[in-house]
């Protein structure tokens, strides 16, 4: 909710974000002792679970965005602003669960619908496409509110909902005398309605089971199918399958995944996730100053969010091990970054392969703009962000919020102090301070060979970087010792495996349901850490098909 | 390439205005409406206006991490005080402020920043759950909306100098995001179906079709609403709430405007305030915003604003700074003069929205004489993150029911929710309480009361 950024569209609402950003602070009630946990055993058949209640999900915008691409084709214009995700525990696939359309959003899904409504009829080839029939022609209403109507609500019609949109539908028309206002006005009642704004996944009671328990329908596994792998809605591929009950049965289920993991679209849903994970959107307004970071431009946040995201698809798509994430030299630039990093760029224009110089400072993740400007300040970097990023997004090791109370101030550079290490030192020495600064400002300071954007140096203020240090029991000497000790920490698997069947099911993990992510990550060790077999692993997991009783305690 | 890039970065947004003409533009009939039932439309909510006819209006002007409160006391109590260093800029209408010093959010700081916003604008701590934080209540503005807020044509209008987010909240997780850019805003109130007083109708039948429609998804959502859980049901309602609402404006966009001598078209503004130098244009930004909420609150568009000036925990750049706001409250070393003249510059800011309001002539006095615009922050000094002696600058008299040219001092760090209970009553809301649990209060702060 609180963001020391200004984000457009992606709004962060756990702490963890201003409270990394206020974080430059004493911590206290931390246990400094992070203790590895032993690696799991062999996994056996999945565990029961207790599962959570249904909650509806609002379209996120790019949820949105695609499925305009999806009912329309490319080329469509979006108003200028649509209500605003909000992240809730670092992702906006939890958050998009619990927030509330406000009314400014319901004007602006107003005015989405007939802006796209409009452009449609605008245009002849257009509206043959997505209407299908002549509006002018007897029974050409009916047929495009039953056909646009389930492709647009994931599901097909009632008949009794069918007939409702109709009769605005004719209405319309009577009343401009055009069967064109007939189809508009018809289109912007589907593109309103909440079996559109949101993903009403309710449940059925499953016949197969003995105990009552809760599945979700086949319908309704369609679009927790395609929003997961597509981060779009199904297609008709999809539903087909899904109104014929086939994505309740275990072999129906695993044939449509793999058909979407293996089409184009799972590279959108494949950047959905890791963009939520790794907070990419907040790049779009990168707050740097100019005058201190000469690289600085309005395209290096979007460009180093690309470089990331195609390194992410290299891994993923090529059935790599996601560890190389932390590690590889293998890279993606365009001549932003290659500028910003001081090597020659691979491409005049556009994003090439590059591999990053053997001997370099530069290695994976930790080595990328996208992490490294964004979590630091607009004029200097921040070992205490960066490391509390790695604790709390990469490690799922949650740090407490830091106290209110407190007087933070950290002393400026001098003589006898020219480096960060050197003026929080404060951090580690105060007891009061060190219990949580222990688990954020070693690994941060480890990354102090990059500046505030993310250019590469050896001295702050004419002093020597020492960027040693040791991340739970692993010594490294500077930033690629820190990615390969990262790349082996035995919670790199879990932590992913966790954000992944958190952002799936668009909760926190429940009691009940945390072995069966255990569970999980052991399969994703025992694949070899390949992220499409996490995927497959997450689509078809009990914890993603069963769902609870609706929560109806107390009167509506 | 992102969706955002493909879908947002392509020109300038449609605007309603080009909408639906195509269709139905041969269709605009002009007929005259009878504007005698518009202009009773304004004093229908009795209890809400002064003097029978002039609403009384309430407005928020919210900045990000606090001030330096050494330099933001003023020197003096009661009638006879002299403005401080940062609030300076508001000397031109010195006598037309209260400043209210030694308030103390009393709902716990657990969390910096956020407790304080809390505890501050709702009376009540805040939710904390897994990693995240909301609101357990409605935001004082949505809540003085709620009552003074229902026969405008907007029950509220939220807007931001800096992109901010903003915390205007109906409820918890419901937030209404504010509108950033000044010629968005201006589209969507000055823009189709805005009509000046006296200004002949067209009878537009989109806006029955529209309706119709709106009527249609509140069957949907209602649909809905009964087959969902109980955390689902709410936020329908409030989904609900959106709908009618907007349904109530497309026929309130039908009806003839009141006659309200100061209400003016307004000058379009710029379409973009790009950074300078990567410093973002905060001043000219927000003034182009504060010009659009004065004629909004004249044309009795709306009675009730939020200007989110910037974000708790802001980072911005602000011109003369060597670092973001945010690091430097921290960072600062001795007497912090950044911080300070950062304070000094957001009260710049709202010194032109005061003297904006302030000149524009309504009955006898002025717009602001029939306002109250709260000027706060979540913090008071951002260095400890304190929650006492937050920084509270009360301009305009609500039609006489606030004491104006004031200094309240508080020596027992009283609770914050009493000036909060003290603006709601100043918008004629009879009130018993603010707040809840250690926020609550019965008694508001009579010393400020008029």
């Amino acid at each position: 909710m609180l963001s020391s950024r200004t984000s457009g569209a992606a709004v962060p609402n756990r702490l963890s974000p201003p409270l990394r950003s206020a974080a430059l602070l004493l911590l206290v009630a931390c246990d400094a002792k992070v203790q590895p946990e032993p690696p799991v055993a062999l996994r056996g058949d999945a565990p029961t679970v207790a599962p959570a209640a249904p909650a509806l999900r609002r379209l996120t915008q790019p949820q949105y965005a695609a499925t305009v691409t999806h009912l329309f084709g490319d080329g469509m214009v979006l108003p200028s602003s649509l209500e605003p995700d909000t992240a809730i525990d670092g992702l906006v696939a939890v958050g998009a669960a619990a927030t509330s359309i406000s009314p400014v959003g319901v004007e602006q899904y107003e005015e989405a619908a007939y802006t796209l409504a409009e452009q449609v009829l605008a245009d002849p080839d257009r509206t043959a496409a997505v209407v299908g029939c002549a509006p002018a022609t007897e029974g050409c209403l009916r047929t495009f509110v039953t056909t646009f109507g389930r492709r647009a609500w994931r599901r097909s019609l009632t008949t009794d909902e069918v007939d409702r949109v109709v009769a605005v539908g004719e209405s319309a028309s009577a009343t401009v005398g055009a069967p064109d206002a007939g189809v508009l006005y018809a289109m912007a009642l589907l593109l309103q309605s909440p079996a559109f704004l949101y993903r009403d996944e309710l449940g059925e009671v499953d016949p197969d089971a003995a105990d009552g328990a809760r599945r979700y329908t086949s319908v309704e596994m369609a679009t927790r199918l395609s929003f997961l792998l597509w981060n779009g809605p199904p297609d008709d591929t999809l539903l087909d399958a899904a109104e014929a009950g086939a994505l309740v049965t275990d072999a129906g289920l695993g044939t449509e995944v793999d058909r979407m993991l293996a089409d184009d679209r799972s590279r959108d849903g494949v950047r959905a996730f890791f963009t939520e994970m790794l907070e990419l959107a907040d790049l779009d307004t990168l707050n740097k100053d100019p005058t201190l970071f000469t690289h600085m431009s309005p395209e290096v946040g979007p460009s180093a969010r690309e470089e990331t995201l195609l390194g992410i698809e290299a891994i993923v798509f090529g059935e790599e091990d996601w560890r190389s994430f932390y590690t590889t030299r293998r890279t993606f630039l365009d001549p932003v970054l290659a500028s910003l990093y001081d090597v020659r760029s691979p491409t005049r224009e556009g994003f090439a392969e590059a591999t990053l110089p053997d001997d370099g400072l530069r290695a994976g993740f930790l080595g990328q703009a996208s992490f490294l400007a964004l979590q630091a300040h607009p004029t200097s970097s921040s070992a205490t962000l960066r490391g509390a990023f790695l604790r709390d997004v990469l490690l799922c090791q949650a740090i407490p919020a830091p106290p209110a109370d407190v007087d933070t101030s950290i002393p400026e550079a001098d003589a006898t102090s020219p480096t960060l290490r050197q003026r929080i030192e404060t951090h580690l020495s105060d007891p009061t301070c060190a219990g949580c600064h222990q688990l954020t400002d070693p690994i941060g300071l480890g990354l102090e060979n990059f500046d505030g954007l993310g250019t590469t140096r050896l001295t702050e203020n004419g002093g020597t970087i020492d960027a040693s240090g040791d991340l739970d029991g692993a010594d490294f000497g500077g930033p690629v010792a820190l990615g390969a000790a990262l790349a082996e920490h035995p919670r790199i698997g879990p932590c992913l495996t966790e954000t992944l069947y958190r952002y799936a099911t668009a909760r926190t993990v429940t009691d009940g349901e945390s072995d069966l992510v255990d569970w999980h990550a052991a399969g994703f060790e025992e694949a070899g850490f390949h992220v499409k077999a996490l995927l497959t692993d997450i689509a078809t997991s009990p914890g993603f098909r069963r769902v609870g009783a609706l929560d109806t305690e107390e009167a509506r | 390439m992102s969706w955002r890039t493909r879908f947002h970065l392509q020109g300038r947004p449609v605007g309603r205005r080009t909408l639906l003409r195509g269709l139905l533009g041969g269709a605009v009939v002009t007929v005259g409406l009878p504007p005698l039932e518009a202009f009773l439309d304004l004093t229908r909510a009795a209890g809400a206006t002064c003097g029978g006819v002039i609403p009384r209006r309430f407005g928020l002007f919210f900045w990000g991490n606090g001030n330096r409160p050494e330099q933001w006391l003023p020197v003096g109590e009661g009638e006879t005080w002299e403005l401080s260093e940062e609030l300076a800029p508001l000397a031109g209408v010195k006598d037309k402020i209260t400043i209210v010093s030694g308030m103390s959010v009393k709902t716990g700081n657990f969390t910096p920043h956020t407790s304080g916003v809390a505890g501050l604008l709702t009376g009540a701590a805040e939710i904390l759950s897994g990693g995240s934080m909301t609101f357990a209540r409605a935001s004082i503005d949505q809540h003085i909306a709620g009552i003074i807020g229902t026969d405008t044509i907007y029950s509220s209008l939220q807007t931001t100098a800096s992109g901010a987010t903003g915390l205007s909240h109906n409820g918890p997780n419901s937030r209404n995001p504010p509108e950033s850019s000044p010629y968005a805003l201006f589209e969507r109130v000055f823009g189709a179906g805005f009509r000046l007083p006296g200004e002949e109708g067209v009878v537009d039948p989109s806006l029955g079709l529209r309706r119709s429609v709106l009527d249609a998804v509140m069957t949907d959502v209602a649909t809905l609403k009964a087959r969902v859980g109980r955390a689902d049901a709410l936020r329908l309602e409030q989904h609900l709430d959106g709908v009618r609402e907007l349904e109530q404006r497309l026929a309130r966009l039908q009806e003839d405007p009141a006659d309200l001598e100061a209400c003016a078209l307004p000058d379009e503004p710029l379409p973009d305030y790009p950074d300078l130098d990567g410093r973002p244009q905060l001043s000219a930004r927000s003034r182009a915003m504060c010009d659009l909420l004065a004629m909004t609150l004249a044309c009795d568009q709306t009675r009730v604003f939020g200007h989110w000036f910037s974000d708790p925990v802001s980072d911005l750049l602000y011109d003369g700074a060597t670092a973001g706001h945010h690091s430097l409250t921290h960072n600062e070393g001795g007497d912090q003069p950044e911080v300070n003249d950062i304070a000094v510059q957001v009260m710049e800011e709202f010194a032109y929205l005061v003297e904006k309001l302030a000149s524009i002539p309504e009955a006898e006095g002025t717009l602001l004489d029939n306002c109250v615009v709260l000027a706060t922050s979540e913090v008071s000094e951002g260095r400890t993150h304190s929650v006492n002696d937050m920084p509270i600058v009360l301009a305009g008299g609500a039609c006489g029911a606030l004491r104006t040219g004031y200094h309240y001092r508080s020596y027992t760090q009283e609770n914050v929710s009493k000036v909060m209970l003290t603006v709601v009553r100043a918008m004629d809301i009879p009130d018993a309480t603010y707040g809840e649990g250690d926020g609550e209060v019965s008694d508001g702060l009579s010393e400020i009361e008029a």
